[in-house]
């Protein structure tokens, strides 16, 4: 395949017929698939979703708008592929359907074409992102969140609501690329922070926390030039061709040495672990991406490695685990192996606390119905179990639970990992 | 005749249109189970409760459509296969624990529950429910019924029929009964034991009353390592003669080996030619001694290494290799016909080497997993069903290895049931005489050969034609003749 030297070309690349084959139909995954366990169908299970695009592939039946349905109803969550023993690449099988679709959807073409243009114009656009998304900050730091709330005026704003209800409540000032972080008294490594796109607009709070972790293990952090959005919302949303478009430019900008990249969004970590994989025929920058992928850890993953700073704080705290960092990334022990350093923090299971919250992406805007379904199952969890603090490691997930621990009706906070061992070692000080 | 147009409409209103699936392309996710059969139904149904599963079946039996049940579709013997068509009745939907009666040690569930959930909800009151099928993540209790289905535990503990004290059933009639109840050894014909392991020929369980266990004080699970497959198979007769009872026995041969350590990293040793995985269970003192003589009977017979796992981790990594081997092959073909074959323990080297030189001739590569304390051998004979003649070898070379099992006075299947792909060899092992007092079962719950079609008894023609799948999807328009 050509090097996509335009990023406007949309690329036809339907999944690989070796990679499909790789399906040996046991089933061994359809209690893993959240869409499954909430709808009983074989057809939004990741089983009967290969058999789709097999027979698809093999002329069997049309891509209709039901088969394209069954495909957008999947969360990419890739639990299935956690416990296929076939090693079926499921994530990479999605991600080219829906590539497959975008050439010529059966339906929804507009709305498409729409959120191609958002994810291409706006969230890997820094300067138009940060214009969009400054009133969305204002606001949900400012007084009149509290009064809107009060009066109820969200519930009555339909997906606008739903957004308000996903908002943090301290979103903190921004980190992009150059902005200055927590350096420590004496260094002994140092490392990229990776800054992201609505990461670093919305959750600047979670990148200097986790700055300031990484400073008291002796790690300087630097939020370096450059560095573009992932890539991994358009690669997801089948826009293969911008993904590497993007893939290719924080290659540019990061490459160089071997200091780590720190990623601490499970979906940002997960796409780039893989950019060897989506720039496998890129003659230019396949060796690179590979080289590239390497260096890349999760915060939980590498603080995990740092010596161990004391930390104190007495709540009741259960740990989500988002799908790319549990199912994509294989980290489920790290972050509770972090979690359990910490003084008096006492660490509650819930049931399907490795199941999608219902966040995935854009999944919530695109699929507001299965979404809420799955977030429903978490408040549910969570009013059984009352924690004080839901913790997770991933911008979307952490918006998620906003929601639900708003609809369970319970005081929790929700925090990303970074920012509870950030203040668990405040308090210890 | 009706249209499948009308044939939805009735079905819907039986069960709301929510609950019917009918189109084209949702339908072709159906048509397979874990096996390499494939046929279309066409309509799918999903009932909630034995009303509307006897209103479904009632209806298909006045339109003289054939029903097929199905749990999770991880079947291994096609028993979940539409064969000829029809309304699949999906019991995915039907999925609640009802009750976990923790003082009698049972427990009340729906049919389509997945088998593992049963335990994770038992282990909050220290029990646990014994047959673990390799797929228990997956596959169904309702499925398990069906099959009367087994796992590497049911060595020690016994197969479903003996952990499942009552079921209420959906007859192919459509009427609702109870077999058996919530107390053992219910008086009378024991028509709950005839309805375990009819392979849904019968009918529909509908609610299913499980027998729980308390879980083990102590548990040790070793991990033997051997050159040959013989080694480890004269070491599962001696530990047998030796008066143990292990909980599990399972054997896995190098092809498998290998194929479950690249997919599922659980630590196995992929130069070895086979592994044994030994499970002992019960009071402490006791077990260490056995598990000390099993380790001594292992080094006996050359293993070059008996590893120990004593934590819950380390066991499930050892057990994470063992269910996830099947799949695993998935890494060196795109397809595999998995073999179910039971022989006397004695003559397990023997069949094995008939295996192995039938795959040979065959051209075929076979891996092998065995529940080996049983005698229950598991060759998995792997291929592409994309070139051309290569699905029609495998049945073939199938059909000798089975014979070959059944020669050495074994049987045609251990656990993973009769189905559509063997029912043609019972002959082999069963009189006419049998095979008739067999089909009057049927007769005596309503089958009269419409209710899950060409399975277990072999049911002379109309079954064993190939499906033509393009032709069979463009039929399948919303008008056509059903």
């Amino acid at each position: 395949m050509a090097s996509d030297a335009s990023p406007w070309p949309v690329p036809a690349d339907a999944p690989a017929p070796d990679d499909l084959s790789r399906c040996v139909h046991c089933g061994l995954c359809v209690n893993a698939c959240p869409t499954y366990a909430v709808t009983g169908l074989e057809a939004e299970s990741p089983r009967g979703r290969i058999h789709l695009a097999r027979a698809v592939d093999e002329g069997r039946i049309e891509l209709t708008a039901a088969v394209q349905g069954h495909w957008d109803l999947c969360l990419q969550c890739r639990a299935c592929e956690a416990v296929c023993p076939s090693g079926v690449p499921y994530g990479r099988i999605m991600e080219h359907v829906r590539a497959q679709v975008a050439a010529d959807p059966p339906s929804g073409g507009r709305a498409r074409a729409i959120r191609r243009f958002v994810l291409r114009n706006v969230i890997a656009r820094p300067a138009v992102l940060a214009l969009a998304v400054a009133p969305a900050r204002w606001y949900a730091g400012s007084p009149v969140r509290a009064i809107v709330r009060r009066l109820g005026l969200a519930a009555r704003l339909g997906r606008i609501g739903a957004l308000e209800a996903q908002l943090p409540r301290h979103p903190g000032r921004p980190v992009r690329p150059g902005t200055r972080l927590a350096k420590p008294h004496t260094v002994t490594g140092r490392a990229v922070l990776f800054t992201g796109c609505v990461m670093g607009e919305l959750f600047g709070g979670v990148h200097r926390a986790t700055a300031r972790v990484l400073a008291r293990g002796g790690i300087a952090a630097t939020a370096a030039p450059g560095q573009a959005c992932c890539g991994a919302l358009q690669a997801h949303d089948g826009d293969l061709a911008f993904a590497r478009v993007l893939a290719r430019r924080n290659i540019d900008a990061l490459e160089g040495d071997d200091t780590t990249i720190v990623v601490n969004s499970a979906g940002c970590g997960a796409a780039m672990k893989e950019y060897g994989d989506l720039l496998k025929d890129d003659e230019a920058y396949a060796a690179r991406a590979v080289a590239f992928a390497t260096r890349v850890r999760d915060f939980a993953e590498f603080a995990a490695t740092l010596p161990a700073t004391a930390a104190r704080l007495g709540a009741r705290v259960t740990y989500q685990d988002p799908c790319h960092l549990a199912h994509a990334q294989h980290i489920r022990h790290e972050p509770r192996a972090l979690l359990g350093r910490i003084t008096g923090c006492e660490v509650v299971e819930t049931a399907g606390g490795d199941m999608c919250c219902g966040a995935a992406g854009i999944y919530s805007l695109t699929q507001p119905q299965m979404s809420a379904s799955l977030r429903a199952r978490k408040a549910e969890q969570f009013r059984q179990h009352h924690p004080d603090i839901v913790v997770t490691a991933n911008p979307g997930c952490q918006m998620q639970y906003e929601a639900a621990v708003r609809e369970a009706g319970i005081e929790a906070r929700v925090l990303h990992l970074a920012e509870l061992i950030d203040e668990a070692q405040r308090n210890a000080r | 005749m009706t249209t499948r147009r009308e044939l939805v409409a009735r079905l819907s209103a039986l069960v709301g249109p929510e609950n019917v699936v009918y189109r084209a392309e949702d339908l072709i996710v159906y048509e397979f189970d874990g096996t390499i059969e494939k046929k279309l139904p066409h309509a799918v149904v999903f009932p909630l409760g034995a009303e509307q599963v006897a209103a479904v079946i009632r209806l298909c039996n006045t339109l003289g459509l054939p029903v097929t049940p199905r749990g999770a579709g991880t079947g291994l013997s096609g028993g979940s296969v539409p064969t000829r068509r029809g309304v699949v009745i999906g019991t995915s939907r039907m999925r609640r624990i009802l009750e976990i009666d923790v003082e009698n040690r049972l427990a009340v569930v729906e049919p389509g529950l997945p088998n593992i959930q049963l335990s994770e909800a038992a282990a909050a009151h220290g029990l646990f429910y014994a047959p673990d099928p390799s797929s228990q993540k997956a596959c169904t209790i309702g499925g398990n019924v069906a099959e009367n289905a087994g796992g590497p535990h049911c060595l020690a503990l016994g197969v479903t029929t003996n952990h499942v004290l009552g079921v209420e059933v959906v007859t192919a009639a459509g009427e609702i009964t109870w077999l058996g109840g919530r107390v053992p050894d219910a008086f009378g014909y024991d028509l709950r034991g005839a309805f375990i392991g009819s392979e849904g020929t019968l009918g529909i369980a509908t609610r299913i009353v499980c027998r729980l266990l308390p879980l083990p004080a102590t548990v040790i699970t070793l991990l033997a390592i051997f050159d040959t497959v013989e080694q480890a198979s004269t070491t599962v007769s001696a530990i047998i003669a030796a008066g143990m009872v292990p909980a599990a026995m399972e054997m896995m041969d190098r092809m498998t080996l290998q194929a479950a350590e690249a997919g599922l990293q659980c630590g196995y040793p992929a130069d070895a030619g086979a592994v044994l995985l030994l499970e002992l269970d019960g009071i402490d003192e006791v077990i260490a001694t056995q598990a000390a003589r099993a380790r001594a009977e292992c080094f006996e017979r050359g293993a070059s290494e008996v590893r120990t796992a004593s934590t819950p981790a380390e066991r499930e990594l050892l057990w994470k290799g063992r269910k996830g081997a099947i799949g695993s092959l998935g890494r060196i073909a795109p397809n595999y016909y998995i073999l179910d074959g039971v022989v006397p323990r004695s003559r397990l080297v023997e069949v094995m080497g008939r295996v192995s030189e039938i795959s040979e001739r065959y051209g075929l590569k076979c891996a092998n997993v065995f529940h080996a304390g049983d005698g229950n051998l598991h060759p998995l004979l792997l291929f592409d069903e994309r070139v051309p003649g290569a699905t029609a070898n495998v049945l073939e070379a199938g059909e000798e290895m089975m014979r070959a099992c059944v020669d050495a006075g074994g049987s045609l299947t251990g656990e993973h049931g009769v189905g559509f792909e063997k029912q043609r060899f019972m002959p082999w092992l069963y009189s006419e005489t049998d095979i008739e007092n067999m089909s009057r079962i049927r007769r005596v719950f309503g089958n009269e050969g419409d209710f899950n079609p060409c399975k277990l008894l072999p049911a002379g023609t109309g079954c064993g034609e190939t499906a033509h799948h393009a032709a069979a999807v463009r039929a399948a328009g919303p008008d056509a003749y059903v």
